[in-house]
């Protein structure tokens, strides 16, 4: 007796690894994306965009998880000391810092309007590469350069930013090994703007490919991915702004 | 041999160099994770073997070493716990079979980002040798153990091993990070995006569903041990005191930095410490369910309930990395919490050994040495787990935490468990690796040696601790308690040199086989999973440009009507 895909007749019977005969509940097919690598085809330009779009995702939780193990220690510090046994409570040893709050709202907002900017490129080059693998048009980088190199600028220009900050505080006599306070905050906002200078590195590759040779679609890929990964350091910037504010001491 | 040569023809052969050195190619990356962690195997078990002649023989003169002295212990002791959990029982079975496997099994011929593949490996491997180079610098390897805890971890003159070693040991754990974040994009993205149609997240192989919530795992767990990494760092080198506690005075000397909490990085360390252990032991459930229903021929018992077993595993892993911390004086409602949070994986790590003797229950069972290893696992992980609901009562734990009892446990759950696993899966995907097949007479012999020997080996140690010997020590004269114990300690000593030498048997089963071994054929074991459907060994290009239409679940044998006892995922009809 054959097993038969008529299922009025008889039902299979169930078995292990999901049992026989059942479909798909996706469009399509398992996968989700229904292509198998043919290079030039929409939909093979279209999954390797998803592709690394939850590989940029990913990577985001990762990050995330980093600034939080960070995070939460700095919470747990800044609420330790000696308990003082007459009183029946802890004495904090926590010196709150003087953040230079004009300057930090300056690089908030050159790091939101390059956010913005970036957007505008992302949004362009999305569409060009859909129209071109269309058929429509050929993809030209030219409209979407300024956004870019703009991007580049505002992201140079909150890097260097927070190094001003970073000078105020050791003006102040804040250090990094000083401090728990200081410790902290050089070292979140430090590795912040490493995190960032990478997404910068790849926009900057970017940049560079009409030169290096890279195709349209290549250079789409990595705006797209390092746009999302920007606005993630974005609402990551704010995470942190919003931590050394409120749990300032 | 003859299927292998043709292929590669076919695929324009490159370079040496590109094809098996610097290749992008998943199963080349999994074959240089497999001997890399080969490699760290060979020095780790070395390194226990050094520690239990020296806890048995303290004075004895070794040959091009001289005698042990107490910071050598250290090293050993700490440098064979990086090496096991981190480049053995974390890379093989997760990055060596898992990039191997994974795709062929999900029926693609290459990861999500082969690129950023291959980049791992080579992190790792540079991770590997930073952490190797910390035996030939002054003052040698780490001594802090391979939990690193501070202030011992953190003050550079609190020990031989703790000035340069230490600072190599912790390059060496953030590059692994990295390196593990890396595998893990790559892994969860492959998965979720590069499946063959038909491929059904409930159609996977179990093996396939541990490497995905493994990798899943390893992103958020390698994420927090760098950000302790990190803050280690720059309290050892830029004068901040994360971990430093006020008033400290190492070698007679204040310590300037002030203001830190040790128990700080316990947390960080131990939110990573927990879930790694399951990094460790998921991706061994998955190919014991899997060898077990292939040789049971029967399908594995209770598909969903597994998949939800090893979801479930994953996720309490992460709620209970404070069970670790019974004896740092945490407040005793947070222990209890913790208690009971352990005591409920429990469950589904009993659903999992439930389903696992369902599986070869009633089964026409074909004694092959990948079975013979897999139902090894099984015993190992009942006998090393019964101890964990023990150790999870605070309680007990403060009494059995720093004695043997606790060395003999997690040996037992995840260092012999994980390590038959690995044998399993070894001589499981041999044939499908280097297209030879491992001679089975060997096999069962290394399989005894070796099962009784880590009975042998770790069940004094339950003795051991309970009667109060503790651990860590290099060693410990005039303590009346446990000299009393000294026979123990050496029956321990010579079971542990005989298995050892057991292990010999294994490889030159694995060397002269990949040689000189019978010739694969195509599936040997006659698997329905897809990566039997390829030649042995696996062609460079994979499936090439046929795509694996899947329909049907990963353990369809003995279906009835159908004509063979096994129906290939991809076979017609359904």
């Amino acid at each position: 007796m054959p097993i038969t895909s008529g299922h009025e007749t008889e039902t299979p019977p169930k078995l292990g690894g999901g049992g026989p005969g059942k479909i798909s509940r996706r469009r399509g097919y398992g996968g989700d994306d229904g292509d198998h690598g043919r290079p030039d085809d929409f939909s093979s330009s279209r999954s390797r965009l998803r592709r690394y779009r939850v590989g940029v995702a990913l990577f985001s939780v990762c990050v995330t998880m980093l600034f939080l193990g960070i995070g939460s220690a700095y919470v747990v510090t800044q609420g330790m000391g000696p308990w003082n046994h007459e009183a029946g409570s802890r004495v904090s040893i926590w010196r709150p810092l003087l953040l230079p709050y004009r300057q930090l709202w300056l690089n908030s907002l050159l790091l939101i309007a390059s956010s913005v900017t970036l957007e505008f490129a992302r949004r362009g080059m999305l569409k060009k590469q859909e129209f071109s693998t269309m058929g429509i048009r050929p993809p030209r980088f030219k409209t979407e350069f300024p956004w870019l190199a703009i991007t580049v600028v505002f992201g140079l220009g909150f890097l260097a930013g927070q190094f001003l900050v970073w000078n105020t505080l050791r003006h102040q006599g804040v250090y990094l090994g000083g401090a728990a306070s200081g410790s902290f905050f050089y070292t979140l906002t430090g590795l912040h703007a490493v995190h960032l200078a990478g997404g910068l590195a790849v926009l900057l590759y970017a940049l560079c490919g009409d030169w290096t040779g890279r195709k349209f679609e290549s250079q789409q890929i990595a705006v797209d991915a390092t746009g999302w990964y920007w606005h993630f350091m974005a609402l990551l910037w704010f995470g942190i702004f919003a931590l050394l504010h409120f749990a300032r001491g | 041999m003859e299927e292998r040569s043709t292929s590669s023809t076919a695929v324009s052969t490159p370079g040496f160099l590109r094809r098996c050195v610097f290749s992008t190619d998943h199963k080349v990356v999994g074959l240089q994770y497999f001997f890399l962690s080969f490699a760290a195997v060979l020095i780790g078990t070395v390194l226990s073997l050094l520690m239990r002649i020296h806890l048995v023989w303290p004075t004895v003169s070794l040959p091009f070493f001289g005698t042990i002295k107490p910071e050598n212990y250290l090293a050993f002791l700490t440098m064979h716990g990086t090496l096991m959990v981190f480049f053995v029982l974390s890379t093989v079975p997760q990055s060596g079979f898992g990039n191997y496997f994974l795709p062929l099994q999900l029926g693609v011929s290459e990861m999500a980002f082969p690129k950023l593949n291959a980049a791992g490996f080579w992190t790792t491997l540079l991770s590997f040798l930073i952490l190797i180079a910390a035996f030939f610098v002054p003052g040698g390897a780490s001594g802090a153990g391979w939990t690193q805890y501070p202030p011992l971890s953190a003050i550079a003159n609190s020990g031989p091993g703790q000035a340069l070693g230490t600072d190599l040991w912790l390059v060496s754990m953030g590059l692994f990070c990295v390196a593990s974040v890396m595998g893990a994009i790559n892994f969860i993205t492959t998965t979720l995006k590069m499946r063959t149609p038909g491929m059904d997240l409930m159609r996977m192989p179990l093996t396939c569903w541990t490497w995905f919530v493994t990798a899943i795992l390893s992103l958020l767990a390698f994420s927090v041990l760098l950000a302790a990494v990190i803050l280690l760092l720059l309290d050892r080198n830029a004068g901040t005191a994360f971990f430093v506690p006020a008033g400290l005075i190492v070698s007679g000397k204040a310590v300037a930095q002030t203001g830190g909490s040790p128990l700080l990085w316990q947390h960080l360390f131990w939110f990573f410490g927990h879930p790694e252990v399951y990094i460790a032991i998921l991706p061994g459930m998955g190919v014991t369910s899997h060898v077990l229903s292939v040789f049971s021929r029967k399908p594995v018992f209770g598909y969903r309930a597994m998949v939800w077993a090893i979801v479930a595993i994953g996720f309490l892993g992460f709620l209970v990395w404070g069970h670790h911390m019974f004896v740092s004086g945490m407040n005793p409602y947070a222990a209890f919490a913790f208690s009971a949070l352990t005591t409920a994986i429990a469950v589904p790590s009993a659903i999992k050994t439930f389903n696992w003797i369902g599986t070869i229950w009633d089964g026409r069972i074909r004694f092959t040495t990948p079975l013979l290893f897999s139902v090894g696992f099984v015993s190992l992980f009942i006998t090393g787990g019964l101890t964990g609901p023990l150790l999870a009562q605070p309680a007990l734990d403060i009494y059995l935490h720093d004695t043997y009892f606790v060395v003999a446990h997690f040996h037992l759950i995840m260092a012999m468990a994980g390590l038959f696993a690995i044998f399993a899966a070894t001589h499981f995907w041999f044939p499908k690796m280097f297209g030879r097949m491992m001679n089975e007479r060997l096999g069962a012999l290394h399989f005894w040696i070796t099962f009784l020997g880590s009975y042998a080996i770790f069940m004094p140690m339950h003795l051991l601790g309970t009667a109060g010997h503790p651990r860590r020590y290099s060693e410990l004269t005039g303590v009346q308690y446990v000299a009393a114990m000294a026979p123990l300690q050496k029956f321990v000593t010579v079971a542990a040199i005989i298995t050892m030498s057991g292990q010999i048997i294994f490889l030159v089963n694995f060397f002269w086989s990949m040689f000189k071994g019978p010739t694969a054929p195509a599936n040997p074991w006659e698997c329905t999973t897809l990566e039997w459907t390829l030649p042995s060994p696996t062609p460079a290009g994979g499936f090439g440009e046929h795509v694996p239409m899947v329909n049907r679940g990963a353990y369809e044998y003995s279906a009835p009507g159908a004509e063979t006892d096994y129906l290939m995922q991809d076979a017609p009809g359904s």
